[in-house]
Formats: C-alpha cells, sequence, structure tokens
C-alpha cells in the first residue's frame, strides 16, 4: 500500500529514469564487453567486432550458425589456385554519401598492417599476397599459397571508404570522424568503456532495421547488467549469469534467449616426454609422463561424466562435447557418437597401463574467461578422484593462466576455445597440428601432440579448394584426433540473453554476437 | 615554510621513483601482454613481431630506461588496448570520480562528524548507542553487498532510481559535470552513498573518540566554571582540538577513495577511473597500470601535503619546517 503510494508520488522521478525504455524505437543493449577502439582494422577482439560490425561491412557475412553469407561481396570462387574472385554488391553507399567501390576493398585491406594493434588484424590478411582491382564491382585476390579458408578470414574484415587517408588512427576514428562505413547505422558517439551511440542509417542496403537508434551500454559486472535490465534501464542484456538464469526463466516479466556457443571447454594433456609438473605416484616422482598412453588419455574421457557436467554443474547451460566443434560447423564429424561415461573401463585402462593405483596430477584451468570454467575444473578433478587419481585442481585468472600456458608450463590444463570461424581449419591449424613455426601451425599446441597422420590429412585439408572434398578430409582429421584424445572436449558452453517479456525477438548466434539489426521489436501499438 | 616545500618535493620524487621501479618489476613479473591479448589463431611469426614491435624482448631494466627518457618527455605511452594516449584516457575517466569521491565524502562528513559529536557529547543516551551501532555497520559489512541491497531496492522494486550509469552532464562554472542536472544526481546519489558508508563510520568513530577524551579535559572544566554555554564549548574550543586526527584521515581517505573506488564503480557501472584500472589489469595493458599507479603515489603526496597545510592553520603548535 505505502510501496504504490510512493511509486505513484515519485513516479516523475521514476519516468526520468527509465526514459530511455520510453521510446519505442529506441533500443538500450547492456553488453559485457564493448569495443576497444572505433578503427575497425585496430583488433580480433570479439567484442569489437561485433560492436563495429553496426558501422562497418564485411565482403563476406555469417549467419547464426556461422555459415557464410553474401555481404559486401554478393558472390566469391577460386578461379586459379592462388586467386580468388569477389563480386561486390552494386549500389551500396558510404554514410557520408560516397559509393562503395573496389578501390575502397583494396584501401581496406593495404591498411591493416600499418594500423593493426596487439590483437593484430593482420590474421585475416595472412594469406594475402596482393589485391587487385578488375573493374568498379570486380576484386581478385592473390594469395600466398592456397588458401580455402580466405572467404571464413574475411567475415571480420571490415571495410572503410578509400577517402579514409593514410593518416586515420584511433583518435579519428573514435571522434567520429573517420568513422564512416556502409553498416546499417551511424556512428554517433563512443568513449573507451562507455556507450556506443548509433543512429539509423536510412540507405542501407540491407532490410530496414527496426531501430532508429541505439545505445549500446559496457556493463562488465554481471550483478550490475541484470539489475540494469531489471530496473528498466536497458532493453536487453547479453551473458546472463547461471546465477540469475534460473530465476529469469520463471519470471513472467523476463524473457530468456538461450543458444549453444562456439566455446567449448577442452583438457589438453601434455605428452611430452617429461611432465612440466611432475607426476607422483604413492608420493613419488615417476620419470615417465603416463598421459603419453592413450588407454590413460581414454581413461581419463571415459571418467568424465558430462551429463552431469552440463546438468548438475552447469544448471543446464551446456550441451556435452564430442568433438572440438559444435554440430554442423565446417568439419564436424558424425562418425563420433556420443561420448559415454564408464567408469569401470576406465578403471582397467588405468590398470592396464601400469597405474592401478592411481597417479597424483596437475590440473590447471581458468576461472574467468568463460562462465562455468572453474566449476568444471573442480567436477573434473572430484569424477577424476574416483577413478583413483590424485587430482591438483587449480583455476587461475587468465592474466595468469595464459602467460604460463604459453609457456608451457602445466601438465594438464583446461581453457575454452571457440571456432570462431566455423570452420575446422582454425582449429586444428592452432591447436591440434604439431607445432611448426615456419608453417604457421601449432601456435596454440601445448600439449606436445604430434601426429604425423593427423598433419598430413589436415594439411592436404587447407590445399585442397574444392569445398567438398575439403570438408572430407576434415572430418578425417577430427575422427583422428578424438580418437587419438589429442584433446578432451568436455562441454559446449551455453549462453543467455534477457529482455523484457513481449518486447522484441531474434535468433541468438551461436558466435554471441548481439546484432541490433536482426533485434525485431514486438510492438503492442 | 619554504624549506618545507623543498623538502617535501624532494621525498615526494625520491617516493615516485621507487614506486615507478616497483610497480615496473611488477607488472613485468605477472607475465607477457602479447601471450594475454593475441589472437589463438595468430602464428608465431606475428607474435614475435608484436613482441618486438612493443619492446617487450628488452631485458627489464632497458624497457625502464625507456619509459623514463619518454616520460622525460613528457609522454607516459599510449595504451595497448585503446591505442589512445595513457593520460588523455585516465583524465577522461577522473572527473565521473571525483564526482562520485567528492560526494560520498560529503556525505561522509556532513552526516559523520555530527553524529560523532553528538555520540560523544551524550555517550550515554539510546541515540549515541544507535549511532554507534550503525558505524559498525558501515564497516563491516562488504561494500558490494550494499551496493546490490541498494540496487534492488530502489531501482527494481521501487524504481526511484536508476541502477547505474552516469547521468547527464551540464555546465556549472564553466565545468562540465553530471552534478550540474537533476538526472545527474539521480544517478550519482545512490553509489555516492554507498561508497560513503565506511568513511561515515570512520569518521563518527574518530569524532566520538576524540570528543569523549575533550569533554574531561582541564579546559572544558574550566570553561564549564567560567560559565560558558555548552555549545560554544563543543564548537569553539572541543572541536577544534579533536579535528587533527580527524583531517588527517579524512585526507588518507579522500586518496584512497579516489584511487581505489572500483567496486562501487563496477557495480553501479560507473564509468570511473576505478574500472579502467581493473580491465587494464586483467589485460595486462602495461602503459595504463604504471601511469595510473604512479598518479595514485603523486595523489597521495599531494593530499598528505595539503593536510600538513591544514595541520598548521588548525594547531598552532604546529610549525612547518624547522623555524622556531
Amino acid at each position: 500500500m505505502l510501496k504504490n503510494a510512493l511509486r505513484t508520488g515519485i513516479a516523475a522521478v521514476a519516468l526520468f529514469a527509465a526514459a530511455p525504455a520510453a521510446f519505442s524505437q529506441e533500443l538500450t543493449i547492456g553488453l559485457r564487453a564493448g569495443p576497444d577502439s572505433i578503427d575497425p582494422h585496430w583488433s580480433t577482439l570479439g567484442s569489437q567486432a561485433e560492436a563495429l560490425r553496426h558501422v562497418f561491412d564485411t565482403l563476406v557475412d555469417a549467419d547464426d550458425t556461422l555459415q557464410l553469407q553474401p555481404g559486401l561481396a554478393v558472390s566469391w570462387e577460386p578461379i586459379e589456385d592462388t586467386t580468388w574472385e569477389f563480386k561486390l554488391r552494386e549500389g551500396v553507399t558510404f554514410h557520408d554519401g560516397t559509393p562503395f567501390t573496389a578501390e575502397d576493398v583494396k584501401f581496406s585491406i593495404d591498411r591493416i598492417p600499418d594500423v593493426t594493434g596487439p590483437m593484430s588484424m593482420t590474421l585475416y590478411t595472412k594469406y594475402v599476397d596482393s589485391v587487385e582491382v578488375i573493374d568498379d564491382y570486380t576484386v581478385h585476390v592473390h594469395t600466398k599459397g592456397i588458401a580455402p579458408a580466405l572467404p571464413n578470414d574475411f567475415t571480420r574484415m571490415f571495410i572503410v571508404p578509400s577517402e579514409t587517408g593514410e593518416g586515420a588512427g584511433n583518435e579519428e576514428f573514435n571522434s567520429g570522424e573517420a568513422a564512416i562505413g556502409t553498416g546499417p547505422y551511424r556512428f554517433v558517439s563512443w568513449e573507451p568503456k562507455g556507450d556506443l551511440v548509433l543512429e539509423r542509417f536510412d540507405d542501407s542496403w540491407r532490410e530496414e532495421s527496426a531501430w532508429e537508434r541505439v545505445i549500446r551500454k559496457e556493463i562488465p559486472d554481471d550483478a550490475a547488467r541484470v539489475a540494469a535490465l531489471r530496473s528498466g534501464q536497458v532493453d536487453l542484456i547479453n551473458y546472463v549469469p547461471a546465477t540469475d538464469y534460473l530465476s529469469m526463466e520463471n519470471d513472467p516479466e523476463i524473457e530468456t534467449f538461450t543458444s549453444d556457443s562456439v566455446y567449448i571447454l577442452n583438457v589438453q594433456p601434455t605428452v611430452k616426454d617429461v611432465a612440466p609438473q611432475p607426476i607422483k605416484v604413492n608420493g613419488e616422482e615417476i620419470d615417465v609422463n603416463p598421459l603419453q598412453d592413450l588407454r590413460v588419455r581414454t581413461a581419463l574421457d571415459l571418467a568424465i561424466n558430462r551429463d552431469v557436467l552440463v546438468n548438475v554443474v552447469l544448471e543446464g547451460l551446456g550441451t556435452p562435447a564430442n568433438q572440438l566443434m559444435p554440430e554442423g560447423f565446417f568439419g564436424y564429424t558424425d562418425e563420433i557418437g556420443e561420448k559415454e561415461y564408464d567408469i569401470e573401463r576406465a578403471q582397467e585402462l588405468l590398470t592396464e597401463a601400469g597405474y592401478p593405483d592411481g597417479f597424483e596430477i596437475d590440473f590447471t584451468c581458468t576461472n574467468n574467461r568463460v562462465p562455468g570454467d572453474a566449476v568444471v575444473c573442480e567436477a573434473l578433478a572430484q569424477m577424476w578422484s574416483r577413478l583413483g587419481l590424485t587430482v591438483n585442481a587449480q583455476a587461475l585468472n587468465g592474466t595468469v593462466f595464459f602467460p604460463a600456458a604459453a609457456n608451457e608450463e602445466y601438465t594438464m590444463a583446461m581453457s575454452a576455445w571457440g571456432t570462431l570461424t566455423g570452420e575446422a581449419a582454425y582449429t586444428y591449424g592452432a591447436m591440434v597440428h604439431s607445432k611448426d613455426p615456419e608453417k604457421g601451425f601449432g601456435n596454440f599446441n601445448r600439449t606436445g601432440y604430434a601426429n604425423p597422420e593427423f598433419d598430413e590429412v589436415f594439411v592436404e585439408g587447407t590445399q585442397t579448394l574444392d569445398a567438398e572434398e575439403r570438408r572430407a578430409l576434415y572430418e578425417e582429421a577430427s575422427l583422428i584426433a578424438m580418437e587419438d584424445r589429442a584433446l578432451i572436449p568436455t562441454v559446449i558452453l551455453q549462453t543467455v540473453w534477457a529482455a523484457g517479456a513481449d518486447t522484441l525477438t531474434f535468433t541468438p548466434r551461436v558466435d554471441q554476437e548481439t546484432r541490433a539489426y536482426e533485434i525485431e521489436s514486438v510492438n503492442a501499438e | 615554510m619554504f624549506g618545507f616545500i623543498i623538502s617535501r618535493l624532494l621525498q615526494a620524487i625520491v617516493v615516485v621513483f621507487a614506486m615507478s621501479i616497483i610497480v615496473f618489476v611488477g607488472v613485468y613479473a605477472i607475465g607477457n601482454p602479447i601471450d594475454v591479448m593475441i589472437d589463438p589463431a595468430a602464428t608465431a611469426e606475428m607474435r614475435a613481431r608484436l613482441i618486438a614491435q612493443y619492446g617487450l624482448d628488452q631485458p627489464l631494466w632497458k624497457q625502464y630506461l625507456t619509459f623514463l627518457a619518454n616520460v622525460a618527455q613528457g609522454d607516459l605511452g599510449r595504451s595497448m588496448v585503446y591505442n589512445t594516449s595513457v593520460t588523455g584516457l585516465v583524465f577522461s575517466r577522473l572527473p565521473a570520480t571525483l564526482e562520485l569521491v567528492l560526494v560520498a565524502i560529503a556525505i561522509a562528513t556532513i552526516i559523520g562528524i555530527p553524529a560523532g559529536i553528538y555520540a560523544g557529547y551524550r555517550p550515554k543516551s539510546f541515540a549515541s548507542k544507535a549511532i554507534m551501532a550503525l558505524s559498525i555497520l558501515g564497516f563491516s559489512v562488504p561494500t558490494f553487498w550494499i551496493g546490490m541491497l541498494l540496487i534492488m531496492g530502489f531501482a527494481v522494486e521501487l524504481g526511484w532510481l536508476p541502477s547505474g550509469g552516469r547521468g547527464d552532464e551540464g555546465t556549472f562554472l564553466g565545468i562540465s559535470t553530471s552534478l550540474a542536472t537533476a538526472n545527474g544526481w539521480s544517478h550519482v546519489i545512490m553509489p555516492a552513498v554507498n561508497l560513503s558508508l565506511f568513511k561515515m563510520g570512520l569518521m563518527i568513530r574518530l569524532t566520538r573518540a576524540g570528543m569523549v577524551e575533550a569533554m574531561q579535559t582541564d579546559y572544558v572544566k574550566f570553561a564549564r566554571a567560567q560559565g560558558l554555554p555548552d555549545r560554544q564549548i563543543v564548537f569553539k574550543h572541543v572541536l577544534r582540538n579533536i579535528s587533527i586526527p580527524v583531517v588527517t584521515v579524512f585526507g588518507l581517505e579522500l586518496g584512497s577513495t579516489l584511487a581505489f573506488a572500483v567496486v562501487t564503480e563496477s557495480v553501479f557501472n560507473w564509468p570511473g577511473v576505478g574500472k579502467l584500472i581493473i580491465d587494464s589489469i586483467l589485460t595486462l595493458d602495461r602503459p595504463v597500470m604504471v601511469t595510473y599507479l604512479i598518479l595514485v603515489v603523486i595523489l597521495f603526496v599531494i593530499i598528505n601535503f595539503t593536510v600538513d597545510i591544514v595541520y598548521a592553520r588548525l594547531d598552532p603548535r604546529v610549525r612547518l619546517g624547522g623555524t622556531k
């Protein structure tokens, strides 16, 4: 009663506070992370690409399951072993009215090495040798060697107008002066860690977006983001924490959207001759590395109860993983069935391998990179202790974990890996192929895993332009890596968005991008 | 006075130097920022090139000297994450923190000191005991938890105040600040109250302790014997005598709140420097970490210096410098 009276009495203040939600054409989103710069060629950070997609377009786009879609290029095909031809979309204009042509593509690609930062965008142009403008709407990209995945690399390669000039850097983009793209929204304002304000660009080549004005607020604190939604300060939030997910699902005023992510938590057993952190049997350090034995790795795999991980540990926000990518990705093989949980078989294998009483091993994970990494880490340690192992689990901040992991200081580690491009080469080239700096493979292979059979099949795939043949080769590679337990996938993480009930709707994307122009408004009026 | 300033200045320079070395070594020990930032698919060659580009392949002493040489030219470096100048980045965030801290300190002082005086003046009354009990709560309940309670109560349930963020900016006396608009105040009030609770508890206890002690001293008894009204005794004589510890703590708290308001800033999504520094630590953005920590040292030196001058004004027995 009193509460209601107060509510009415202070209605003016409340309106004031909730004003952003009052305009139906305005969308305010509370996001965990935002861009680091408005220069689209500064960084490969996921939240950077996600934000800048509203202002700039890429040649190739990706749909909600990461399958390639036309963007500024309407079609692409390899015309020679080392040349890709891109046909560009006609009649597209930049926000300042200048038409989009092939020169802009060439300028954008050439610009990258000069302006990119520590999260270097040259990643997406590493196969590009040169760019040749054929006519206004045709571009030939000459590659270093055969590069079948070039269109995938271009899904985050943004196009800026060639008028931008060479001097423009982060300051010019952040101020808005150079922030001119072909995207569905114009840039209005931004500051580091602050709000990104966008206005609809009415001459966009896409279908008209439902929102005239979009405000992307960066709210990194989980609880604060949830509070912002519950108090009506924002219309939509991403990365709902698992602790709030259950209560939101039961709340009629809030609607949740759930989707598998590209991120999978993988156990990385080091198979080098000497384990970086010594392994002990009955308290004595041993000279051999038991993880080199496939039977031991298989036992570790069989001892993982993935249903428990998903339903109990992650409170339903996950899917059991049987390989390093979610289903439907380019290179996912159907030949691996669901991973089974068989503790008895696991114990037999361990005994066969000569460790009937188990061993003592260190297990290190991240604790802040993805939702659930620390709890899954502890749960795995418990599962393995049922097998008879003594597992010293330690979950560390990523700031500490990654530099040490790069130095290969861990005997057994776990971190999340996302196949961000939607195809296998990204993951296998970095994590499973043997370490080979000259070829640029195995940079994230910290386990010392080297299987010539895998390398051969995979490299053949990377040299095959025909998509179906390449897919078959990658699927074979998937099978080899998984049977060998090069890495042990555990769960695919899911992510959750939440919005006020009956306000908006969208199809959640597997790469977790929140794209305002793909969100539709459900308006009662 | 002049000698005092000179000696303080020299001390400050030594402290800043020592601090910069400690920060540098500490940051170096955490690890290589490129390993935190780099994209998983980057090649070893790209990694090596980046490490060389940022000078991270150099030995520590050499990196430190390069840093010093740049500072000597007034260049504190550029953020590795934002690629904008570090000073610009820090100063663009500073006004927000300053607003929050000033309002918080003002609340703590305006409520805390009178409450402490009362509690010390009538230590046995019920109200005094209630004040003391509340001050213990202010001390012991974690800030983030109170913050969440405030948000749940005033933003989610009652809907009176926004749950976070900074309000519209207005111009007041030529300064652009969110304290110049009503919307700005509606945003700042909750985080400021949250931030002030701990300091308020501190102020109450300090003032009360001084008060209880002072009320039993001879000069108070004499003043009473002279027939001075209690009001005059308390505000004219006692207050001045108990101010020194209060001012000292006030200064230190002002500094530490400015530098480390981070918990409140993240709960209320306040765009201040606290959040910036935490993010920089998580991404190992070395230039920002080093610059910020050095700025904090300078800030503390300035505050301590100001506090010393205020001492002299409050207590004529304190002389600055060695002059008799």
